[in-house]
């Protein structure tokens, strides 16, 4: 792509770098940045997790085994507290979540420019590094969660108690049409706001990330690496509410009453 | 947002990133940390477990040894006792012997007195009759004698 200093023409400046790099169209649209990158991470962590899994030292462990004993165990502790009887799934689906949305969000602090700078010379000329600006990431996992909480709650109580509930909630049988409204709103929020918390907090990081890119290059390190100092914040922080609220919510489903 | 194959893409890497770090992380690896968690407390609790053997081994050395210092003692007392018994019975066999031999050395000694007795007795006679023999071979007259001797025969 030919374009003078990113200052001439702003909007397009920042609209290019939004723009994610997209193969077909309709349902086959395939956004091929989003999902190359977050294979990528993916598959590197599953790499360490496998090589660390394939020869753990039972005694003293040391390197990349503490710093995943660590993180089980922090995660542990969150699954206990949430909780009563233990549950397989909740325990690996968080360490996931916060590695996985941790390491995607961490895509942000690579300068804004490099990345597709480096594609562009390749011939690629549009890419979104960071896979958790784009909504498919954070809805596809949000979703999950939310069949996953589906099926806890047809599994403990039922397909019939678990109807029964939007009923009966908050407000009494007596008020049944009222209560399904709610409850089915208070339900399908939850995925679409934690879909929607981590891609806002992402998005526009990533867009101040954009502005100050545009800023002239004498000014730019001091907000750089003020927002990119800040941004480490929110993007731990963005990975462990993430988690956490998945916790939640599939312990809250997996409640006996109600 | 629409409902497109990056989304359904990325479900499927989802679920497949979730079910590899349960299968190859989680569960190898929190099966570890119990593991090394159970070790260690079984060797708290063996340490435990040895603390209080060498407590207990403990008291039972002293009381051990007490016992065998009382015991020792007993027995030396005993010793002591049977030794002094010993003694007295070997003084007193021994008075007896030296009575016994005593006696018996005093009746020896009367019985060869006696029989020195009888020996001298039976010498002196001897010796008077030798004495008298001499006497009377000088005094003898031998054809005095005869005469009488031829008396006596012939008198038969």
């Amino acid at each position: 792509m030919t374009e003078g200093p990113a200052t001439d023409n702003p909007v397009q400046y920042i609209s290019h770098h939004l723009q994610p790099l997209q193969v077909g169209s309709g349902f086959w649209q395939i956004n091929v940045d989003t999902i190359f990158f977050s294979v990528l991470i993916a598959s590197i962590v599953m790499f360490i997790s496998y090589r660390v899994g394939q020869r753990i030292q039972a005694g003293a462990p040391s390197g990349m085994q503490n710093v995943l004993e660590t993180l089980i165990d922090f995660v542990n502790d969150l699954v206990k507290e949430a909780f009563p009887k233990p549950n397989k799934i909740v325990g690996p689906l968080g360490l996931t979540i916060f590695l996985w949305v941790f390491l995607m969000n961490a895509m942000d602090l690579i300068p804004v420019d490099l990345l597709p700078k480096a594609a562009d010379m390749m011939g690629i000329h549009y890419l979104k590094v960071v896979p958790t600006t784009d909504p498919h990431t954070t809805f596809a996992m949000s979703l999950m969660i939310f069949i996953l909480c589906i099926y806890y709650n047809i599994k403990i109580k039922g397909g019939f108690g678990y109807f029964k509930s939007f009923l009966v909630h908050p407000f009494g049988i007596w008020l049944a049409p009222i209560n399904f409204i709610l409850t089915m709103v208070e339900e399908l929020a939850k995925p679409l706001s934690l879909a929607l918390r981590l891609f806002g907090n992402m998005f526009t990081g990533e867009l101040v990330f954009l502005l100050i890119a545009l800023l002239p290059w004498y000014i730019i390190p001091l907000p750089g690496s003020l927002w990119a100092i800040f941004h480490i914040l929110v993007i731990t922080l963005q990975a462990f509410i993430f988690m956490v609220l998945t916790i939640m919510y599939v312990s809250l489903a997996s409640e006996e009453s109600h | 947002m629409n409902v497109t194959a990056t989304l359904f893409g990325q479900m499927l890497t989802f679920i497949v990133f979730v079910w590899f770090i349960k299968a190859y992380l989680w569960e190898p690896l929190t099966k570890a940390m119990e593991d090394r968690s159970n070790k260690i407390a079984e060797g708290l609790a063996a340490a435990e477990q040895g603390q209080q053997k060498i407590e207990q081994a403990k008291i039972e050395f002293t009381t051990r040894i007490d016992e065998a210092k009382t015991k020792a003692s007993t027995i030396i007392g005993d010793a002591e006792q049977k030794s002094k018994l010993i003694v007295e019975e070997a003084r007193n066999t021994a008075k007896d012997e030296a009575a016994k031999i005593a006696k018996s050395s005093a009746q020896q000694l009367e019985q060869e007195i006696n029989a020195a007795r009888e020996k001298l007795k039976a010498d002196v006679a001897e010796l008077s009759l030798v004495c008298a023999e001499r006497v009377l071979e000088s005094e003898i007259d031998k054809k005095k004698h005869n005469k009488i001797i031829d008396e006596v025969i012939n008198s038969d």
